[in-house]
Formats: structure tokens, sequence, C-alpha cells
């Protein structure tokens, strides 16, 4: 990632081998082989073609948004439960307003966010000021927004207007030059709105956490919480903040949810918070807090959506595989984490005695 | 007083639930000078210094800095205050690089962006500065304790405080890394910054200090010249009582006859120690010499059961008896604690009763509970015994002082009764008073016919305490020698050189 440094003092291989990225080449590593063995498997169906890629992209932008305030969450050692139910409520707040009361859909999603991060910063201020576990404070969050959900409306209502019908609806296709001629590559293959929203939030992410104080207070809270006070870093604020930031991603991933499905249902995305943890820890999140970066959670997101991906290509199988499949995925992982971090602790008691010059 | 007082703390008071930590507390700092606070654990030390870098509030009395009145209220505004503290345990993030504990929170900025490069090439010319070549972009848990603790005096210096706040700092540091820290503290002092510096290590006050601040049970006792006092009158002054009293303690007595308890031969375990054999007699006391890393606690941890040995034979009171986890250690009778007590140790949320009867607990099987009033009977007896000082047994251990918590952990290993004691490092960063009666408890122990391994960095209180004592060097044992009749040097010149030549076979 950022961490361009001494270049002229160490090695490239000492840079790459910095253990704090171990995670992240195992997501890689990972998706590669998943990618290899679908291109052997199903390369005759065409799953080495890009449309593979960029469906991966415009199916799962909803959760790759999630996913980016996820992961600030759970590096400051904190869980966030509620953003399945706020996306939900976005998608209803969207839905309603328009088709209902006929409000701009611009307005609904303005009235959105103000909801959407006015709860994440609440639900911070609880976690900091009042010291209730984040676990239990999310929880309430995601009560609150699934009963507001059901109080708009129990039906499912399709998103009427104009404008989001053309935002859905557009889209930039891949083009090659053929005989002379800009043509769209075969098969067809495109990136909409939703991709574009999700990999601005994506770099807004890496800019946060790697490029300003405030990330970096980010991974100090959840490094360690007792010691960032006591470095007079401003624990509270950070954490309010990353909640606060949280739910502007959910709020943003409601409202591509809404552009995917254009309609709004007050069970919709029902435990998808838990999808978006998933992401998050596939892509080397650690959940105690401290460890994670944006770009482990892209491929996350890219891992876990290559599950369906592979099953569709397959079409023997019944989806609930997928399910079993990303368990498997899940706990391979987290055995992956065990495993590098006892690694690491190894190495230390191994160099007891500080290296003199 | 005189004039140039860069730091006024006067009648600071502080008042916990029902004990009066600080009463009337004056103390004051001079620019460009080193300043020893010096007390026993529970004296008053750390709060004096947790109300100047706004931890805690005081109840009253006034600081001055620059002779402008200051009110402290969090570690974030101590330090935009100019008072910059390194704590006893290292308060750093783990996870951050070496470079970033550094500068985290002040990082240098160029174009609205974090600047790493600046921030790597000035970690590393800081490190270079304690002499130490690490690669400052590793994570700080990648380091040994010893290197943690360099990094955050590294920050602290770096902030160029006005007021420099050392507790404790050299507590895991080996004496090459203190004199670079003296070295340092020196440097600073000169530029005009004002040190004070906590620490138990009395050779180091004199070493370095040019005032002394002597607290005791939250009350001044007094402020002089380094010059002024001598090593015992400070002693007197830190305890109250006379030093001779403390410091008469009996040698174990074993029998020429008496039967190994423990018997090691050639243990190992890869990437720890490759072969070490040792034994303990009934009712004696082993000491283990070295230096950090040299081996000892891996010993121990073997022993235990904490790391599986792949080769060699442990045998206790007689038997062959086979430690794959601490459990079987422990269902063998024997008990450890472990150095790092915050870590391994206690479980700070839970009460003295409750980490009191944890081992026995442990041992009888989580199926038979014991009755609290059983417990309570046990945390009354231990508490007695070993004067722990608390209002009752229900308080958190996390509360306790160092000492105290010291002691609840020997409690909880004299509980079950065991055949061996292992203590590592039992009287690390605890003050002069209860380091003896610690060492006294081990004796007294040995007295009724357990055999304790005593692991320690300094050489004293294993030489003043031991029958026999092990020396290790680079993961061996290097040597042997009898505890009565070794002397610092003889030791010292075998941790040296490595050659059992040197200092002859014992026992």
């Amino acid at each position: 990632m950022s961490d361009r440094s001494l270049a002229s003092r160490r090695s490239l291989g000492s840079r790459i081998m910095n253990p704090k990225y171990i995670m992240i080449y195992a997501t890689i590593g990972i998706f590669l082989v998943m990618y290899l063995f679908g291109a052997i498997s199903y390369g005759a169906q065409g799953f080495t073609t890009l449309r593979t890629i960029t469906n991966l992209f415009v199916d799962n932008a909803y959760y790759g948004i999630s996913a980016v305030g996820m992961t600030m969450v759970l590096i400051t050692g904190g869980i966030d439960l509620s953003v399945g139910a706020v996306a939900s409520l976005t998608g209803m707040f969207i839905a309603y307003g328009t088709t209902v009361l006929g409000i701009h859909p611009l307005l609904c999603i303005l009235f959105s966010l103000v909801v959407g991060v006015g709860l994440g910063l609440l639900m911070g201020w609880v976690i900091h000021r009042l010291n209730v576990p984040p676990f239990i404070t999310t929880l309430t969050g995601m009560f609150l927004a699934r009963g507001v959900c059901a109080l708009i409306s129990r039906e499912s209502i399709e998103i009427k207007h104009e404008m989001i019908d053309s935002l859905a609806s557009w889209k930039i296709y891949f083009m090659q030059l053929k005989d002379g001629e800009w043509v769209k590559i075969k098969p067809i293959s495109y990136i909409n709105f939703n991709v574009i929203l999700f990999i601005v939030v994506l770099i807004a992410g890496i800019y946060i956490l790697q490029k300003t104080r405030f990330g970096r207070n980010v991974y100090a809270v959840g490094g360690n919480e007792q010691s960032a006070k006591l470095m007079g870093l401003p624990v509270g604020k950070t954490k309010i903040l990353v909640y606060g930031f949280n739910g502007l991603c959910s709020v943003l991933a409601g409202v591509a949810y809404a552009l995917y499905v254009k309609s709004g249902w007050n069970l919709s995305l029902m435990g998808a918070e838990l999808d978006v943890i998933t992401c998050a820890v596939i892509g080397g999140t650690l959940l105690t807090g401290g460890v994670g970066y944006m770009v482990g959670t892209l491929f996350g997101v890219l891992l876990k959506s290559m599950i369906p991906a592979l099953i569709t290509f397959n079409g023997n199988l019944l989806s609930w595989w997928g399910k079993i499949a990303t368990g498997l995925l899940l706990l391979l992982f987290i055995c992956i984490q065990k495993l590098v971090l006892g690694v690491t602790g190894r190495k230390k008691t191994s160099k007891t005695k500080p290296i003199k010059e | 007083m005189a004039e140039n007082n860069l730091l006024e703390m006067r009648q600071i008071e502080m008042t916990f639930p029902g004990v009066k930590a600080l009463n009337k507390v004056d103390f004051t700092l001079r620019a460009g000078e080193i300043h020893s606070l010096l007390g026993e654990n529970g004296a008053g030390k750390s709060t004096l210094i947790k109300c100047l870098t706004g931890v805690n509030k005081k109840d009253g009395g006034t600081i001055t800095l620059e002779g402008k009145e200051i009110q402290p209220q969090s570690p974030q505004h101590a330090i935009e205050l100019g008072i910059s503290t390194v704590y006893q345990e290292v308060n750093l993030c783990p996870n951050l690089t070496v470079a970033e504990n550094i500068f985290v929170g002040r990082q240098p900025m160029k174009h609205g962006q974090i600047d790493w490069k600046t921030i790597n090439r000035r970690a590393s010319e800081l490190m270079s500065r304690f002499h130490l070549s690490i690669d400052v972009t590793r994570p700080l848990s990648y380091y040994s304790t010893a290197i943690q603790q360099m990094v955050s005096i590294a920050r602290a210096v770096d902030i160029q405080a006005k007021i420099l706040i050392l507790d404790e700092p050299t507590s895991s540091l080996d004496d090459n890394e203190v004199q670079l820290l003296f070295d340092v503290m020196n440097e600073l002092k000169k530029e005009g910054m004002g040190i004070i510096f906590i620490t138990h290590f009395l050779d180091q006050v004199f070493a370095v200090s040019d005032r002394l601040t002597i607290l005791r049970n939250g009350q001044l006792v007094g402020t002089h010249k380094i010059e002024d006092i001598t090593k015992v009158q400070l002693v007197t002054e830190m305890i109250g009582k006379d030093i001779d009293t403390i410091f008469s303690l009996k040698r174990a007595e074993v029998a020429d006859g008496e039967a190994d308890m423990l018997v090691a031969t050639h243990i190992g375990a890869p990437e720890k120690l490759e072969d070490m054999s040792l034994n303990v007699k009934k009712g004696e006391l082993v000491g283990f010499a070295g230096l950090l890393g040299s081996g000892r606690t891996e010993t121990a941890e073997m022993l235990f059961g904490a790391t599986r040995i792949t080769k060699g034979e442990i045998a206790i009171d007689g038997s062959k008896t086979e430690i794959k986890k601490p459990f079987d250690a422990l269902v063998a009778g024997m008990a450890f604690c472990p150095e790092d007590r915050k870590r391994d140790g206690i479980i700070g949320d839970l009460s003295i009763r409750e980490n009191i009867a944890l081992a026995v607990q442990a041992r009888k099987g989580f199926l038979k509970p014991i009755s609290t009033k059983e417990q309570n009977e046990l945390a009354d007896k231990y508490i007695k015994a070993l004067g722990i000082a608390t209002p009752d047994a229900e308080k958190k251990i996390g509360e306790l002082s160092g000492g105290n918590q010291q002691k609840v952990i020997l409690a909880r290993w004299m509980a079950t009764n065991p055949k061996v004691l292992i203590l590592d490092e039992p009287t690390r960063g605890i003050d002069v008073g209860a380091k003896a009666e610690i060492q006294r408890l081990m004796l007294e122990m040995c007295g009724e016919g357990v055999s304790v391994i005593f692991i320690s960095s300094e050489l004293d209180e294993i030489i003043r305490c031991s029958n026999r004592i092990i020396i290790m060097r680079d993961r061996e044992k290097v040597g042997e020698v009898d505890g009565e009749t070794c002397t610092q040097d003889q030791i010292l010149s075998i941790i040296a050189e490595g050659s059992t030549a040197a200092g002859g076979e014992a026992s």
C-alpha cells in the first residue's frame, strides 16, 4: 500500500516481507487460487472473460461500500451490527419518499445521510462515553433502524423516478478497437454508478487510513486503547467519528442497493451486516482490532462474491453450497490469522536482545 | 527554594475511596535537573505523577509550570503543556510500526498528508541516537520489551517537552541500555529539560540524579541533594524502619543427604533450549542467574509444561513424570509464577479471593467447586500470612500495588501446597520493603520443605537467598556455583566468559 519509505536503506525484499502484510498476501493468494480453479474448470463457459470480474463488482458494490466503513470500525476493535438495517432504512426513505410522498430522491438521500451519520455518531458516543460494548450498542441501533423500516411500510415499494431510473441504467461499457471502429467487447462488460461509488469510497478509505492522523489514530486505538490515551491521542473523538463514517458508508451502501434493486423493502438486507463483517475478516482485518487494510477488504469482497459466481458457472450446485463455502473460507482465514500471529510472536521471543551497532 | 523552579507542586492532595493517597505533598523541579522521586510501592509516587500528567485529578493544591498555574485535564492536555511521560509498562501500540509509535498523533505532514518518508527517516535517526539499528518500519510487537521501552523513551524525548517523566523506565533494560539511557538523560539535562526519574534501583538514583525527593504513605519525607545523603539513610527514610531488620535473611538449610525433589535430565525444546539438566533438593533454593534472554525463563517454562519438551525427562519426588501441559505440572505438585504478572499472572477484574483460589480450584477440577466459605478462609489466611495490604478479600486484584499483586500470586501457588515452586522475577518492579518480604516468604517455604527455583536479574538477591546458583548464557547452562561462598564478581565473570572453569563446579 502506501508505505513508501527508506527505499535507499532497506532492500525491497525486507519491505515486501514485512510481517504486517502477511494477511493481505494470504487473501490475494487465495483469490488467485480460486480464480485459477474457475479458469480451469469453467474456462470454456467464459469464466476468464472480463465480464466475470466486472460482474463481481456490479453485483457486490453495495457490500464493498459497507465493508470499507466496517473495516475501519473493526480496526478500532469495535463492531457495527446496524449496517444492514441502516442501508435498508435508506432504501425505505428513498422508496417511500419518491414514490409515495413525491419528494426528489436527492432530498431523500440527504435526509438518509443525516439520519445514518447521526445514528452512527450517537452509537459512537454511547460506546465511548457510557462505555457500552459496541456489540450491544449497535445491536440496539440495528433494531431501531429495522423498526423504523417496518413503521414506514411493511410492503415492498417500487422506486419510480426518472433520476433513479437513469442513474440505475447508466453504464460505462468496455470497448475495443475492431477494424478501426470502437465496439463493445464481447461478452458485454460494463461498470455502473455503484461500482464507481464503491471505488471512490474505497479510495477515500485508503486515504483516510494511510494519509491522515485520524486514520493512524484508528489503528492506535485498536492496537491498545489505554496506550493511545496515555500517548495523548484523541481516543473518544476517533471512536465516535469512526462510527459516524461507518454510518455514512451504510447510507451509501443503501443508495447503491436501492439503485441495484430499484425498490425498498423493510426486510431487505437482513443479515447483510454479517456478510460485510465476513468480507472484512477474509480481507485480513482482525476482529480484535489494530490490524486491517482496505486493499485486503477489496479482495475480501471479491473473494466472497467469487463463491456464488463459481456456483452459477457450475450450474448444478444448490446456492446453499455458497453459504457452506463461505463458512469454510471464514474458518480458513481465522486459522491463518491465528497461525500468523503465532509465528510472529515466536520470532519475537527468539530475539530478546537488542541488536547493537 | 531557588528562583529557577520549572515546576512547583504545592500542597497536593488526592483521596481515593478510603485512602488518602497524597497528603499535602510539595515537589519542585528545576530546569536542567534530574530529580529522583523515591518511595515504596503505595507511597504515592505514581499518584503524584498522575496528577501532573492529567490521568488523575488532584483534590487540592496547586501546580505551577514556569510561573503559570496549570490544571492538566488529560494526558493529551499534559503533553500540550510540555509534560511528556514514559510509563513503567510499555504504553505504545504493538500493531503500529516503531516509527509510527514515535510519531503518532504528531506526524509531520506534507501537502496535508502524512509524510511517511520523513517519519521513517527521523525515527531511524532517533533510534541510532540510542545505538539501536533496527528496522523502524516493522511492527513494534516484533521487538523485545527492552527495545519497546527504548522506543517509548525515544517518543517522549522527541516530543521536546519541558518536563520528561520517566516512571521506572529501567526495569526491563540491561546495564548497557541503562547506561545509554543515562547518557541521553544527561544530554537532555544540558539542553535545559527537567527530568523526573522514578526507579527502585538505588544505584541508578545515585548514578544520575541531582536531587531526590522521598515519599512515604502519601506524605513528603524530604528533598535532598544527592551529595547530602547516603544509601542507608535513603532506605531508612523510604521505609521508615531500620534497614537491618529487613535484610537479616537466613538462607535455607539443606541437609547433605537430602533427596532430589526435582530432576531434569537433558531436557530441550526446539528454538528454546537445546539441552538442560538440573536438580533441586527438597527444601533447597536454587537461583538462576544470567542476562535477559539467556534461557532462564525458557527453562522454567519447559519445567512447567508451558513449552512442551521434545527430549529428556523430568522426575518429581523420585518418579518420572510426563509433563505435556501446565496442568500436568500442577497435578505433579509444581507451581509457577510467571515473569510478566500483568500478562500471565493476575486476572485483574477478579477479586483477591478469586485469584487466590484459582490454582487450587484448577487442581481439584472444575466439577468440584470450592465453596465460598472455604475460599474466604483461604483468602483470609494468606492475606494475613503474607501481609497483603487490602481492606478486604473482595477488592479487585487490579487495584492493588505491584508488590501486593505479587503476594497474591504467591498466595495462589502456596495454597496448592506445591512440592516445587518456580518464581520468575518475583521481585521485579516492586520496592525494597516488599522485595525483602517476598524473599522472606520464599525462604520460609524452603524451611517447610518446598523446593524453590528462583529466577532474578538482580544478582545480589540471588546470592543472598540461594543455596546453589545456576548460571545461564546464550540458552545454555554455563556454570553452577555455591550460593554461600560465591561472589558477585565470580558470577559476572562466568556470565561474561561463559566458562565453567572460572567459577568451578560446586555442590
